[in-house]
């Protein structure tokens, strides 16, 4: 019979036989799916709700009760942006305690008498301060009652012959730090996480059926009595692996970025923009890591004997890739130079930079890919010295 | 042709195999018998390359498997102990995927494997996936991808076991076809019939050491026994001290 397999070839074979197995389980294809939604499904629902929200600031009812007792105060309520005004229920506070209100406006009886006679004409302002929703809308109510005041005493000052300026002894500026804005950068910063991820569950599928799939079935034996090094059979299984990472990246970035065009981002005032070089710079990151994590879950997984024991080993990995990207979110300061070639923490930096849109050095993605590839092939070695090993090849 | 020489493997203090000495030649059928545990599949996991011995020298038509393991696998056809298959693939697929790591391509693979098919009977079932086989299916699967190469020699560990009548019969079959053809096939059973229904030559082996061999005649003359399964019993050694 004619022989004619080389290392080459029969690598070819490996990486077409992982293809069509892994295509054809449907738990794999979900995971990829299921996945590459999430992330997209996540950050379009955090973003929507955090719109709504600060839309529900934007466009209030105000209930007044009393209206008539203050007609040029309630007309200029209405001509602020945004702002309806309704009749006020029958018992204000029962209203507001039982949250069929957020806030209640009710104007004293003796406000016109007070008011033509410059005594503080009286407004209560009913809120429930344990309702976490109702609070903007409360705080939006107050401050436009306390302009309404500041105007009115400065025109006061002002028919006197005294400069308004002259009564404000200090000047508060509000700086908000936990603004909804500052929530959705937050948000975004989990985007190269999300990505990164995608190359992990994507390849997961392949690292661990080709490895403790073939343990568990008893597979192994027969296949390494074929005339083929370990080294070509490791390779095949972890570049088929390399290739369904790739795929679900693709995926899930490309559908996190044409998400992205729908996000209700001028409602949170952000500016923020996500296009095709960003994609391409997300993909020339994530790209160069994949063959790593897919070599380092093959290493991992070979070590299990059944499927559902590399799947454990794999969280445990999975939460361990996490950490250092929870705290680079948590704690964005200081940027090291040294952070860009630790694999995971290099990637999940320079995706920051690069949806920050800073410049970054070709050399740097150059070499960051490079060191990833390298540690990829010293893995993929270690997992083929794993497949001389009798427990390894034996051991069900 | 395949030659062993003081063989040794040990687990810990175990001595799984103890100076096993044999040879199997072009054309004839030779059994290796003996009970579970006997050190049968420890000899041929060291034969098919993937233990290694402590001791010893295999020669796979004059290759040294200890040395050029590469080399004896591609003279080597083996249905090994654990000869699990995968479930979302085809039984075509199983034996396309052993004849291309083996280096068979294009019209070679495809008549090799139509012929393995039609030859084991399987035709009708060759492009279901193996998931939902019969176990006399799966041996059948396992043996076409193991010999899809044409291998000179012929290695099978405990082929029929589990197997029903009618599947028994068709791997009797192939490895009468092998032997026919001039193969040199070596195959393991602990139980008696199947050896003496097939083999030109037998290996008893029992704790670890050979304890017998040669052709059913050479038994029964060594033993004193005319039945063979008394035989066997008596070289393995199982036979509880008998007050005679």
């Amino acid at each position: 019979m004619t022989t004619k397999s080389t290392p080459m070839t029969q690598t070819i074979v490996v990486i077409k036989k992982e293809l069509k197995d892994w295509s054809r389980d449907r738990r794999s294809i979900l995971t990829v799916l299921m996945s590459s939604l999430l992330a997209p499904g996540i950050i379009f629902f955090m973003f929507n709700s955090m719109a709504s929200r600060q839309r529900s600031v934007e466009d209030i009812t105000v209930p007044v009760v009393g209206a008539s007792h203050a007609p040029a105060f309630v007309n200029w309520l209405k001509q602020q942006a945004g702002v309806t005004i309704a009749d006020g229920p029958q018992d204000p506070e029962e209203a507001v305690r039982s949250r069929r209100e957020d806030v209640v406006v009710v104007i004293d009886e003796d406000f016109a008498k007070n008011f033509a006679a410059s005594r503080p004409a009286q407004v209560r302002l009913i809120s429930d301060g344990s309702s976490q929703n109702a609070r903007p809308k409360i705080q939006r109510v107050r401050q436009m009652l306390q302009r309404y005041g500041g105007e009115i005493g400065s025109l006061r000052l002002i028919a006197r012959g005294i400069s308004p300026v002259v009564a404000q002894a200090v000047q508060v500026e509000d700086v908000e730090v936990s603004s909804a804005q500052q929530r959705a950068a937050m948000i975004l910063g989990f985007i190269p996480l999300f990505v990164m991820l995608s190359a992990f569950t994507g390849a997961m599928g392949i690292s661990t059926d080709s490895t403790a799939g073939e343990r568990e079935r008893g597979s192994f034996e027969a296949l390494l009595v074929n005339p083929a090094p370990r080294i070509t059979i490791a390779s095949g299984k972890w570049l088929a692996g390399t290739i369904t990472a790739w795929a679900t990246v693709a995926i899930t970035a490309t559908l996190l970025f044409t998400m992205f065009r729908y996000l209700p981002l001028q409602d949170l005032g952000i500016r923020f923009r996500l296009g095709t070089p960003e994609l391409l710079g997300t993909m020339a990151v994530v790209l160069p890591l994949a063959p790593l994590i897919v070599a380092i879950q093959m290493y991992v997984a070979t070590f299990a004997k059944s499927f559902k024991e590399a799947q454990s080993y794999l969280s445990f990995l999975m939460m361990a890739q996490m950490i250092p990207g929870m705290m680079a979110t948590m704690n964005p300061t200081g940027t090291k130079a040294w952070m860009y070639y630790v694999p995971w923490i290099g990637q999940q930096t320079l995706l920051t930079d690069v949806l920050g849109n800073k410049p970054i050095a070709p050399l740097v993605f150059v070499v960051v890919g490079v060191v990833n590839v390298a540690l990829a092939v010293a893995a993929v070695r270690a997992t083929a010295g794993l497949l001389h090993r009798e427990k390894i090849i034996f051991g069900r | 042709m395949i030659a062993i020489e003081s063989l040794h493997k040990r687990f810990g203090e175990v001595r799984a195999v103890d100076g096993v000495t044999f040879t199997a030649d072009d054309g004839k059928v030779t059994g290796l018998l003996g009970p579970n545990g006997a050190g049968k599949t420890t000899t041929l996991r060291m034969l098919y390359t993937l233990m290694r011995p402590d001791e010893g020298r295999i020669l796979v038509d004059g290759i040294d498997a200890v040395t050029d393991p590469q080399g004896a696998r591609f003279a080597l056809g083996v249905l090994p102990d654990q000869s699990g298959l995968y479930p979302r693939l085809t039984a075509r697929e199983h034996i396309e995927y052993f004849g291309e790591l083996q280096g068979i391509t294009g019209a070679d693979l495809r008549n090799r494997t139509d012929h393995l098919l039609k030859m084991l009977d399987m035709t009708a079932i060759a492009d279901r996936r193996v998931a939902g086989f019969s176990h006399g299916e799966r041996t059948k699967t396992a043996l076409a991808r193991a010999i899809v190469h044409n291998p000179k020699n012929v290695l099978l560990d405990e082929p029929t076991n589990g197997l029903d009548v009618m599947s028994t019969r068709a791997v009797r079959d192939i490895i009468r076809r092998l032997k026919g053809e001039g193969h040199t096939v070596l195959f393991s059973s602990h139980v008696m019939q199947e050896v003496s229904a097939l083999c030109d030559s037998i290996v008893v082996i029992a704790r670890g050491k050979i304890v017998g061999s040669g052709t059913p005649d050479d038994l029964r003359r060594q033993t004193g026994h005319d039945n063979l399964e008394d035989a066997f019993v008596a070289l393995s050694g199982l036979e509880p001290e008998a007050v005679s």
